[in-house]
């Protein structure tokens, strides 16, 4: 993806040339001639990865400009540049002291200029990339997972799971299974509203909260996810910490004594089941809203009958997404199509993942499936 | 995060000027509508006739609007979801927690 440079300078000439210069070298700009402008801009679009500031400007100039955006939570962590015909030491170092990455006078040639932003931009990405590798390998070694490594092995159900993070960046969707014993295990799918290492931190709260509901529950004797739900969003609702996190969960509970299986869910997206008599697609819609919203639900359970080698689908939001013509839109009747096709082919599960999941559709979220087969 | 605001008949109306509603503009999208309730808004439309999509971290900050607004006596109407948008209102059952009307005239008579 392009990287987006915004350009702040009073003189329409320069700022056109640097924009030239940048643009012809793959970045996309955004120009202002006044640090008012500059600062409508960042209100309007996206933070861009780099801003390259004049000193010198009518009303406001780059050091009250920068000053402005050290102060601004959102933007102050912005790499940030001088880019001025003002090149007298005392400026130079005051400049520095406002944790500009660098101080550039307008008489350095442009190939140099647009080297040290090359440079500039390629340290940013590998600074980014290690510190994510340093935390994926610390949160490996603490064995904080959102996604288990494998499912349990059952009689009568066989369980299947795939999670393909966004960017290579871990999401709000989270996976569980929780064999409470021999009779009965619970299968939840989870989505953090919201994207990258902010869901991902939080799923673990939720996950946590399910975990204990789920336990706390099943000690009394009672393994109703309607009851599980209902305590779960009560007590989520009563965590200030979560009071502006909410999640969607969907939670099925296998019972391989009976062979049965029982659905409830809180904002989630429909679990689908393929009737293989029937062939074709059943939808079951639960009736409970997100997690946190209200401190009183109702959420209704359901049966799902499931017979031999019928398989039932949980899926995260990620999984309806689709990037066609370079359009966003979410779209359930188009991964419905998609499923129907590859159940009507007769294609096995690895194969309908791997399809699913296939790199040709362009994803634009972490996306989720777990899929469970009556044996 | 472009924006634009009017206020009409006392009802503050934001209309999201982007195409894309996602990670990028929801924290900003939440902060600008907090800041009118805290300048005391309280019946509140917001527009998506332009949004063609809706992230979940954006569907969070608009939920997050709506659980601030609520205690506070206020009212939150969205208006002009394209059908895409409002299938998955329908799917993830937004719909029992917004109101959500066709137009901007019918939302207006919510209030």
């Amino acid at each position: 993806m392009n990287k987006t440079i915004l350009l702040v300078d009073d003189d329409p000439f320069q700022l056109k040339l640097y924009e030239r210069l940048l643009q012809n070298n793959g970045y996309v700009c955004r120009v202002a001639l006044s640090v008012d402008a500059a600062e409508e801009i960042l209100k309007k679009f996206e933070i861009p990865d780099l801003i390259i500031s004049d000193y010198e400007m009518p009303d406001r100039n780059g050091f009250e400009f920068r000053k402005r955006l050290l102060k601004n939570e959102l933007l102050k962590n912005v790499p940030f540049l001088f880019l001025t015909s003002v090149n007298d030491d005392h400026f130079i170092q005051q400049g520095l002291d406002l944790k500009a990455i660098d101080y550039m006078a307008k008489d350095i040639p442009p190939s140099r200029i647009l080297s040290k932003i090359n440079n500039l931009m390629n340290a940013v990405k590998e600074h980014y990339e290690r510190s994510l590798s340093e935390v994926k390998s610390i949160a490996e070694k603490l064995n904080l997972r959102n996604i288990p490594l494998k499912a349990p092995q059952l009689k009568n159900f066989e369980i299947s799971y795939f999670n393909q993070t966004y960017q290579s960046q871990p999401g709000g969707d989270f996976i569980d299974f929780i064999k409470v014993d021999e009779r009965y295990t619970f299968v939840i799918l989870g989505d953090v509203m919201g994207k990258k290492w902010g869901a991902w931190f939080f799923s673990f709260s939720y996950l946590s909260y399910i975990r204990s509901a789920i336990r706390l529950c099943v000690f009394d004797g009672n393994t109703s996810l309607s009851t599980i739900l209902n305590k779960l969003n009560r007590v989520i609702f009563a965590d200030e910490l979560l009071s502006d996190i909410f999640s969607t969960v969907s939670i099925l509970l296998l019972d391989d004594e009976n062979a049965t299986l029982c659905y409830c869910g809180a904002g989630d997206l429909p679990v689908l089941k393929f009737d293989n008599k029937q062939n074709s697609l059943v939808t079951y819609q639960s009736d409970g809203i997100l997690l946190g919203f209200s401190e009183h639900v109702d959420y209704t359970e359901m049966e799902i009958s499931l017979h031999g080698d019928e398989e039932v689908y949980m899926i995260s939001d990620g999984m309806i997404d689709f990037q066609v013509n370079d359009e966003k839109k979410s779209d359930m009747k188009l991964f419905k199509e998609k499923l129907y096709d590859l159940k009507v082919r007769k294609e096995p599960t690895a194969s309908i993942v791997k399809n699913l999941f296939d790199k040709h559709t362009s994803q634009v979220d972490d996306c989720s499936i777990i899929i469970v087969k009556r044996k | 995060m472009n924006l634009s605001k009017e206020k009409v008949n006392g009802i503050l109306v934001v209309t999201i000027e982007e195409k894309e509603a996602n990670l990028s503009k929801s924290d900003r999208f939440k902060e600008l509508i907090v800041e009118e309730i805290n300048v005391g808004e309280r019946k509140i439309i917001v527009s998506f006739k332009n949004v063609e999509y809706l992230d979940s971290s954006f569907l969070g900050a608009l939920v997050g609007v709506l659980k601030i607004l609520l205690p506070l006596n206020g009212k939150l109407v969205i208006t002009e979801l394209n059908a895409d948008i409002e299938n998955l209102f329908e799917l993830t059952r937004l719909n029992k927690i917004f109101v959500i009307k066709n137009d901007l005239q019918t939302a207006m008579l919510d209030f």
